[in-house]
């Protein structure tokens, strides 16, 4: 049988295992997984090559009863980051090649398919061009969140990474790298649009999802142990959220049109990073801030970091992470509630009555925002018990500062409800992982 | 007492021998076709961290465990075999880059850097260079 042919097959059967429902699904995976232990990343052809890696995460939350954190809940979990992905890349001369990357994902919320595909054209060792099916690199490890082996954590911290609202794209990117006698640096800049499913918090919500003009330059310079990462992105969203499309009609037919436009998410939305990392042989120390703004009024502004310090004992890492979020604050127009307050119409007549309806509806609705904030405390320990394996153990410690973070529960409307409006949530997670590349 | 201490610090420690791996020198060698060149340790990090140098060089490596290489980590690249696994994991799976083509031991090594001209490779300080190759790099 023809290697592409052969894998192909490969691909549909693992593809086929995670679609399975229950527990028969984890099974088959692990029985695939089990098979294929002994292989090792493998050339099938001269010209084809196949690696790919593999996660199976545990979880367990204790406490904020009835939510869930990134699909966490008090019951044992294994079906919210477990996956299996197979990397194929083929050589059709020495600069030119195809690559694709087929993932099988455990998460209702993700799905299982091609995550990766694109050519890529190397002329030399400074430039890289890639054109296809790209993933987002909008962070330190936005666009390699789903290979665990690569970072520390069990989870990336979730107030930098569960917070974007799609991870691929599809255009085209270019890259140059340059050493210079005591640093090296590498620029890359991409250019494409995004179509499909979004994301908050993790989970799908009722929004059909669209994103043009996505542009984005990241730098990246590193001198000794320093590394610093800094990068801009840029999209202009024309994303429908369904759930406010009634809402907007009504106020713009009622004359609102300020009121009309504050719910209308189109416009601008800017993306903003820093990341400064430390590594010895040791230890190492990072830190990562993001920053991103929208000409949406129901979402304005988002702000996340990290801070975390690891230390390295022979084959085992210790770490300490603290990570927080905050919205900024949102403001809803004030048109309605003037014009109602003006005596223009009076009170009691059925026509107030309407307009009064309109206005709870809108204000409610800005008070149902996720506009609060989170922090966590993380302890994790990492074992590389062997080559390209590793078992990971991490505790974090999650509690709201400010009621509707925007990460326990929310629902598929991406909005709070009355019951939920202002509870503040703790919890602590626990994780356990087995992160394995091949 | 004694002993046991050196137990339970070996099974805590397993790769505590790194240590003792800073007193040895390696030497860092070119087939730069009989070009004089030298690099700084940064320059010789980052070619084996991937990145372009300007002259189209191509840095191979022992596998992982060689001897060899555990001090060109320690001493060079200033990272433990695990954490620049995790690298090149990223820099694989995110379709950057690969990382440095990988020869079951020196010898092989050798002759395979002698015919193909741009290769570069770590070895330790005692080995006879080939009279082709230059001695871009040394630890000593």
């Amino acid at each position: 049988m023809p290697p592409l042919h052969l894998l192909k097959r490969v691909c549909r059967l693992l593809l086929t295992a995670f679609r399975l429902k229950s527990g028969m699904r984890y099974f088959v995976s692990f029985l695939l997984l089990f098979n294929a232990l002994s292989v090792k990343a493998i050339s099938l052809t001269d010209n084809l090559d196949v690696s790919g890696f593999a996660r199976v995460i545990g979880g367990y939350m204790d406490g904020a009863e009835s939510q869930d954190f990134g699909g966490y809940e008090n019951s044992i979990s294994l079906g919210q980051e477990s996956l299996l992905a197979i990397q194929p890349t083929y050589s059709l001369t020495d600069s030119l090649s195809i690559t694709g990357q087929l993932l099988a994902h455990s998460s209702e919320n993700r799905d299982s398919g091609a995550e990766w595909m694109y050519l890529s054209y190397r002329p030399d060792s400074a430039w890289h061009f890639r054109a296809g099916k790209l993933r987002m690199p909008f962070f330190s490890y936005s666009d390699s969140l789903d290979v665990g082996y690569s970072y520390p954590w069990i989870s990336a911290p979730n107030q930098v990474y569960r917070n974007y609202l799609f991870s691929t794209f599809k255009g085209a990117s270019g890259s140059y790298n340059y050493t210079g006698l005591n640093y090296s640096l590498n620029l890359e800049a991409y250019y494409g649009y995004y179509d499909g499913d979004i994301l908050i918090a993790g989970k799908r919500v009722d929004v059909d999802g669209k994103l043009t003009d996505l542009t984005g330059v990241v730098l990246n310079l590193s001198s000794h142990n320093f590394g610093l990462r800094l990068s801009y992105h840029y999209a202009y969203n024309e994303s429908i959220i369904y759930s406010l499309l009634s809402l907007q009609q009504a106020l713009e037919q009622a004359g609102f049109s300020d009121s009309a436009r504050s719910v209308d998410s189109k416009g601008d939305v800017n993306f903003f990073e820093a990341a400064l990392t430390y590594d010895t042989l040791s230890s190492f120390y990072k830190a990562e801030w993001v920053h991103t703004t929208t000409e949406f009024q129901a979402a304005p502004e988002l702000t996340g970091y990290y801070f975390t310090a690891g230390y390295i004992i022979g084959d085992w890492t210790l770490r300490a992470t603290y990570a927080a979020s905050a919205y900024s604050e949102t403001h809803a127009e004030d048109e309605v509630q003037a014009f109602l307050d003006s005596g223009i119409i009076p009170p009691g007549s059925p026509q107030y009555a309407q307009l009064s309806e309109l206005a709870d509806g809108y204000y409610q609705l800005f008070q149902s925002l996720p506009d609060g904030s989170l922090d966590t405390y993380t302890l994790g320990a990492r074992w590389d018990f062997d080559l390209n394996m590793a078992l990971k153990l991490d505790v974090s410690y999650l509690e709201e500062t400010a009621p509707r973070s925007g990460f326990f529960a929310t629902p598929s409307t991406g909005f709070y409800t009355e019951e939920n409006v202002s509870d503040r949530y703790s919890a602590t997670l626990y994780q356990l992982g087995w992160e394995w590349i091949f | 007492m004694k002993r046991l201490i050196i137990y339970i610090s070996l099974a805590l420690f397993p790769t505590m021998p790194v240590l003792a791996l800073a007193e040895e020198n390696l030497v860092v060698v070119a087939n730069t076709g009989g070009q004089e060149l030298t690099l700084t340790r940064e320059q010789v990090r980052n070619l084996f961290m991937g990145a372009s140098l300007g002259y189209d060089f191509r840095p191979l490596a022992l596998p992982p465990r060689n001897r060899t290489r555990s001090l060109f980590n320690t001493q060079v690249i200033g990272l433990t075999e695990a954490r620049i696994q995790s690298y090149w994991s990223q820099m694989k799976f995110t379709g950057r880059m690969n990382p440095p083509r990988e020869f079951n031991n020196k010898d092989e090594l050798l002759s395979f850097i002698e015919s193909h001209e741009g290769t570069v490779t770590y070895l330790p300080a005692d080995v006879v260079i080939p009279s082709g190759l230059t001695i871009v790099y040394s630890t000593d």
